[in-house]
């Protein structure tokens, strides 16, 4: 389960995102903190993941604090689709 | 702020801390929150202001709170003994009047009591009305934003603080013709109302659970973050008044070194630096573009160390009392590209713009899908800087600003875009390219963020101008 989401969401990052397919994204590797996803690119993952795993992300909790990495991500969305 | 109003804080948090452990900790807090706020307002040109802003703030914190309320919650002990115990602190102050022809706790002497009264009658009866009959509907705490955004809008517009001030002027028999637009500085009203506003649009999102007005007030008037913030979160502040971080050496340690760290940075290191940062007063001193560049490099830096380090006297100040303030800044200037500076400076407030507008507002447009990408990044880009420029002051100095950075940070994701899967390739194989491109790009935003100084440390766009010109040895 976590895997498929992670796997999902790095194949979104790569490709819609980063438009590096060929970059690896580690799963603790930070993605806000260290800029590589901004500040608008936050707001299209926030809608990704709202349309693909049926999880809402508020505007007010888009930042480092909630997830910074896809691991933390995959935690987050298990955690609410529970 | 002094250095003794400030050492006079630190020594209350731990005082506070030792003597009001357990549950008495939330009503003492609320006692010297209120004290400091009467007590930190400086005098002002219009007679008893220094009273009467601290009075409205307290006010329309009560209001605030009754717009999120309903009645029910009247029936609960402790909301009533917020009132009470709000009530007395400021009643003591009032009664200071007659033990001194100058103010002991306020700046100035307070006003006549049956005023004071009348005040605090009108404030408590409408808030009591509020809880009781309006339920806490959209409307109502529509309406509450809409009037905390009115008066910060009186209040940073030059023209019409001006001109409440020459109707101030009239009501206390003084003379209109002296008015000035700097007369009403109400202190800490920005953070205050950027408080109570996150919590009226929290309430009507519901992602706030009901307010109780003993941790309302607390966390809207925290003395240590009164008055340069940081701007923290109700639902996160609630914890730490909740349950604080035990006092431990260890804690006690970090505290002391935050504070040491912050009475540093502000009163050394950005007191010394302010001597030399440009100014609208000193540019015409110099001649050389070369000082003017090292004068605004000075203003830089002072403008940071003195930021953060009242930010770390708030911190240190917090952890006395058992909370974990948010962070404000993280080497901002230490950051490759102007996005990251702006998740690395005064990061409460740009996530609170991110929050309630940014982010809505982008989620809305790419959700209705009109607009290209580039197109909704280049509105919501610049209209969230014009804004916190605006926060600053509704002048045409801080709107440049707030387009300069908006400006910036739209072509800074464009040429991201365009560039990061170029410059991925280039440096896997180069890895010391990868160093040549993090350390210019550290340096070009440096740069970048000074120019942008130009427009927050000049009071008129023509100055800044000017000055902008000038160091790149143009015009006069």
């Amino acid at each position: 389960m976590k895997d498929e989401i992670i796997a999902k969401t790095t194949a979104y990052l790569q490709q819609e995102i980063l438009q590096q397919p060929n970059r690896t994204i580690a799963t603790d590797e930070a993605l806000i903190s260290s800029g590589l996803i901004d500040s608008f690119s936050l707001v299209d993952v926030a809608l990704f993941v709202e349309e693909n795993f049926d999880v809402v992300i508020d505007d007010t909790e888009l930042n480092a604090e909630t997830f910074d990495t896809l691991e933390e991500l995959a935690d987050l969305i298990i955690e609410r689709q529970g | 702020m002094s250095l003794i109003n400030i050492l006079i804080l630190i020594v209350s948090a731990l005082l506070l801390r030792f003597a009001f452990p357990g549950k008495l900790r939330r009503w003492a807090l609320l006692v010297v929150s209120t004290l400091a706020i009467f007590w930190l307002q400086p005098a002002l040109p219009i007679r008893n202001m220094d009273f009467w802003f601290p009075l409205a703030t307290l006010g329309l914190i009560l209001l605030s709170w009754a717009l999120t309320a309903d009645g029910d919650q009247l029936k609960q002990k402790r909301n009533w003994l917020a009132v009470a115990l709000t009530l007395a602190v400021v009643l003591i102050i009032a009664l200071t009047r007659f033990i001194s022809f100058e103010g002991l706790i306020t700046a100035t002497r307070p006003p006549q009591i049956h005023q004071i009264i009348i005040a605090l009658v009108v404030f408590i009866s409408a808030a009591y009305l509020l809880t009781r009959y309006a339920n806490p509907t959209e409307t109502a705490l529509s309406l509450g934003i809409l009037a905390l955004l009115l008066i910060f809008l009186v209040l940073k517009t030059p023209i019409l603080s001006l001109y409440s001030s020459m109707g101030l002027r009239r009501l206390m028999a003084q003379d209109p013709a002296l008015a000035q637009s700097t007369d009403l500085g109400w202190l800490g009203f920005s953070y205050v109302a950027f408080r109570l506003i996150h919590t009226l649009i929290d309430r009507m999102m519901g992602r706030l659970k009901d307010i109780q007005l003993d941790e309302y007030l607390v966390y809207t008037i925290f003395f240590p973050a009164f008055i340069a913030g940081p701007l923290d979160r109700l639902q996160r502040f609630r914890k730490d008044l909740d349950s604080p971080t035990p006092l431990t050496a260890q804690e006690v340690l970090a505290a002391g070194k935050r504070l040491a760290i912050g009475l540093f940075r502000k009163f050394i290191l950005a007191d010394s630096l302010a001597i030399i940062a440009i100014s609208a007063s000193n540019t015409s001193q110099v001649n050389s573009a070369g000082w003017l560049w090292l004068m605004l490099f000075a203003y830089s830096f002072q403008l940071f160390f003195d930021f953060a380090g009242y930010t770390d006297i708030a911190i240190g100040a917090g952890l006395f009392l058992g909370f974990t303030l948010p962070e404000n800044f993280n080497r901002p200037y230490r950051q490759p590209s102007l996005s990251l500076f702006w998740n690395n400076w005064h990061m409460t407030l740009t996530q609170w713009f991110r929050g309630y507008y940014f982010n809505p507002v982008t989620r809305g447009l790419r959700r209705d899908g009109k607009l290209s990408a580039p197109m909704t990044i280049l509105f919501t880009q610049i209209s969230t800087m014009l804004i916190i420029g605006l926060w600053h002051g509704v002048t045409r100095s801080y709107l440049v600003w707030g387009a300069w950075h908006g400006l910036g940070l739209f072509i800074h994701n464009r040429w991201s875009a365009f560039s990061s899967p170029k410059v991925a390739a280039v440096t896997q194989s180069k890895p010391w390219l990868g160093n040549l491109f993090q350390v210019s790009g550290i340096l070009f935003t440096f740069l970048f963020v000074s120019l942008g100084w130009i427009w927050f440390s000049m009071p008129t766009v023509g100055l800044g101008w000017q000055t902008f010109t000038r160091l790149f040895g143009l015009g006069g």
